[in-house]
C-alpha cells in the first residue's frame, strides 16, 4: 500500500459507545485480485457470510495464502471488498476505525515512544484528556504485566514485551471488535504459550468481540468460541466448529479430550486441501 | 598519534626531501606564528571564521529548504513527480561546475561563494530526506490510522519521527560536504578563508602553509560531525545504540 492510499483512507472518529461488543457480519464478501495489469482476475476470496456474535472469539485457521488476512484486512477496512458488504453492529464497515483495531504479526510498537506513550498513543491522538489516558494506560501496563516498564523504550524490551505493548495499545482504544493477525507466530514457542494464556486473561476482563487468524490449530482451540477452517482458492470458509471447553483455560486445557478430538477433526479438513504447488 | 609519530620518523630520516614532506616540528612552529602572527596578516582563527561563516551559512540555508522539500517529496507523489526529474538532473553536476556562471550572474561576493555550498548540500539533504519519509514501514503508519489519525496526526507523530534518523544521517553528510566545499567555493575570488590560504599558499610554495589548512579543514570537519553526532544521539537515542 503506497503513503498515498493510506492517507487518504480518513479514519472516521469513534462514536460514543461504551466498552460495547458488537457483533460481526460479512455477507456475500467477494474480494477479486488481477495479478498482473493485463491478466485475468483472481478470486482471493470466494462468497463468504459469516457471523460473529457480540463477546465471541472466533479463530480462522488455513494454509497460507488462502485468504485469512484479506479478509481481516477487509474487516479492518484496509481493504475493500469488491462484493458484498461487512457490518460490525449496524455500522457498514467502509474505512478504518478505532472501532476494529488490528494486532498485527509484528508488534509495530513506536520505537521512539515509551512503553507508556505507546499504550497511550490512540487514545491521545483522539484528543482524549490527559489524566483520563494516563489512568487508563496504567491499568493497561498492569493488565499485561508490565509494571516497572512504563518508561522503558521498545529496543529494551523482548519480542513477547512489545506485543504485549501492541495488544495493550490496541485495548485501551476499547473496540467493538478486535481484529488479531496471526499476532503470536513470530515468537518462541513457550513466549507463545505465554502470550495466549494472557490474551485469554485480559480478553475475559473486556469480553471484547475478536477475529483472530493463525495457521495453528492447537492456538485456534485453545482461545476460540468458534474455529473456522479456511481454504484457499477461492478463499472459503469450509467449516466451523464449536469449542466444547469451558472458561478460563490454562495449559491442562490442551491435553483434555474435547481438546485432542477437535484438533483431529479440523486437521483433517485441513489436510484435505491439497498442498500448494 | 601513530600516524604523527609515523611522520616524524620519514621526515627524520629525510628519505623525502623537506619540500616534498614537511616535518611535524616544522609545521607546530609555523602553526604558532600562523596562529599569532596570521596569513597575510590576517590571524588564523579569522581565516578559519570566514570559511566556518561561509559553510553555516550555505549549510544552514540547504537543511531549511531541503528538509522540508524532501518530507514534501516522501509525503505527496505529485510533488515528488514535478521535482523529482529537476533534482535528478542537478545531481550529477558537481557544484564546482556552476562556479563560473555564479560569477557572470552574481560576482564574486560572498552570495556566489555560499551559494556554491548551499547546492551541492541541499541536493543531498533533500534526496535522503525523501528516501528516509518514503522508507517509513507501512505497518507503522496502519497502526496509527487504525486508531483515527488525521494526515497531521500520521505526520507528526509517525512518519516525521520514523524518519528522523535518516534525515540527520543526510543533515551530517550534508554538512561534511558542505565543509569540503568550502576550498572550491573560495577559488572565487576570496581574500580570507581556509580555501584562500590553501590556494595562495600553493600558488608561492609556502608549503607548511597547505599542509596546516588540510589539517585545519581536516580537523574542524571531525569536529563538526561529532558535533552532529551528538545532536543525533539525543534525539534518536530511542534507536538504542
Amino acid at each position: 500500500m503506497s503513503l498515498e492510499r493510506a492517507v487518504t483512507m480518513s479514519a472516521v472518529p469513534r462514536p460514543s459507545s461504551q466498552d460495547g461488543a458488537e457483533n460481526v457480519s460479512f455477507n456475500g464478501v467477494e474480494r477479486l485480485f488481477r495479478v498482473s495489469d493485463d491478466s485475468a482476475e483472481v478470486a482471493g476470496l470466494g462468497r463468504i457470510d459469516l457471523d460473529i456474535s457480540k463477546g465471541e472469539i472466533f479463530c480462522l485457521v488455513g494454509p497460507s495464502g488462502c485468504g485469512k488476512t484479506t479478509l481481516l484486512n477487509i474487516l479492518a477496512g484496509f481493504d475493500h471488498p469488491t462484493a458484498g458488504t461487512v457490518h460490525v453492529g449496524s455500522d457498514l464497515v467502509t474505512a478504518p476505525s478505532p472501532d476494529r483495531i488490528v494486532v498485527f504479526q509484528e508488534p509495530l510498537v513506536f520505537p521512539w515512544l515509551t512503553v507508556m506513550e505507546n499504550i497511550a498513543f490512540g487514545p491521545s491522538i483522539r484528543g482524549v484528556p490527559k489524566s483520563r489516558i494516563n489512568a487508563d494506560a496504567r491499568e493497561f501496563v498492569e493488565a499485561i504485566g508490565l509494571r516497572g516498564f512504563e518508561r522503558s523504550y521498545p529496543y529494551q524490551l523482548s519480542g513477547g514485551m512489545r506485543q504485549r505493548v501492541a495488544l495493550a495499545r490496541a485495548l485501551i482504544n476499547r473496540p467493538r471488535a478486535l481484529l488479531m493477525d496471526e499476532p503470536f507466530s513470530a515468537l518462541d514457542a513457550q513466549t507463545k504459550q505465554q502470550m495466549q494464556q494472557l490474551f485469554l486473561d485480559v480478553w475475559l476482563t473486556h469480553r471484547t468481540t475478536t477475529l483472530f487468524i493463525t495457521h495453528d490449530v492447537e492456538e485456534a482451540i485453545f482461545l476460540a468460541d468458534r474455529v473456522g477452517v479456511m481454504l484457499g482458492r477461492p478463499g472459503r470458509i469450509a467449516g466451523t466448529f464449536d469449542v466444547p471447553l469451558r472458561r478460563p483455560r490454562d495449559v491442562r486445557t490442551t491435553t483434555t479430550a474435547p481438546f485432542v478430538e477437535l484438533k483431529a477433526k479440523i486437521l483433517s479438513l485441513l489436510w484435505k486441501e491439497p498442498l500448494p504447488k | 598519534m601513530l600516524l604523527v609519530g609515523f611522520w616524524w620518523l620519514i621526515s627524520a630520516t629525510g628519505a623525502v626531501s623537506d619540500s616534498t614532506l614537511v616535518s611535524p616540528q616544522q609545521l607546530a612552529a609555523r602553526f604558532a606564528v600562523l596562529w599569532e602572527k596570521g596569513y597575510q596578516n590576517v590571524p588564523l582563527v579569522q581565516q578559519i571564521g570566514a570559511s566556518m561563516l561561509r559553510t553555516l551559512a550555505g549549510f544552514l540555508a540547504a537543511a531549511c529548504a531541503g528538509v522540508p522539500l524532501g518530507l514534501l517529496m516522501g509525503m505527496s507523489s505529485s510533488a515528488r513527480w514535478i521535482l523529482s526529474p529537476m533534482l535528478a538532473l542537478l545531481r550529477p553536476i558537481p557544484a564546482i561546475a556552476f562556479i563560473p556562471l555564479f560569477i557572470i550572474w552574481f560576482g564574486i561576493g560572498e552570495f556566489s561563494k555560499v551559494l556554491v555550498i548551499f547546492l551541492s548540500s541541499f541536493l543531498y539533504i533533500t534526496i535522503t530526506t525523501e528516501a528516509a519519509v518514503y522508507s517509513v514501514p507501512v505497518g507503522w503508519q496502519r497502526v496509527a490510522l487504525n486508531m483515527g489519525a488525521s494526515r497531521t496526526d500520521l505526520f507528526r507523530r509517525v512518519i516525521f519521527p520514523a524518519s528522523l534518523p535518516g534525515i540527520i544521517t543526510g543533515l551530517r553528510i550534508g554538512l561534511a560536504l558542505s565543509w569540503a566545499l568550502v576550498v572550491a567555493a573560495e577559488l572565487i575570488g576570496a581574500q580570507r578563508g581556509l580555501g584562500y590560504m590553501i590556494m595562495d599558499a600553493s600558488v608561492f610554495f609556502r608549503v607548511e602553509d597547505v599542509y596546516i589548512g588540510i589539517i585545519c579543514i581536516g580537523v574542524i570537519g571531525l569536529a563538526l560531525n561529532g558535533v552532529l553526532s551528538l545532536i543525533e544521539a539525543r534525539l534518536c537515542h530511542w534507536r538504542g545504540r
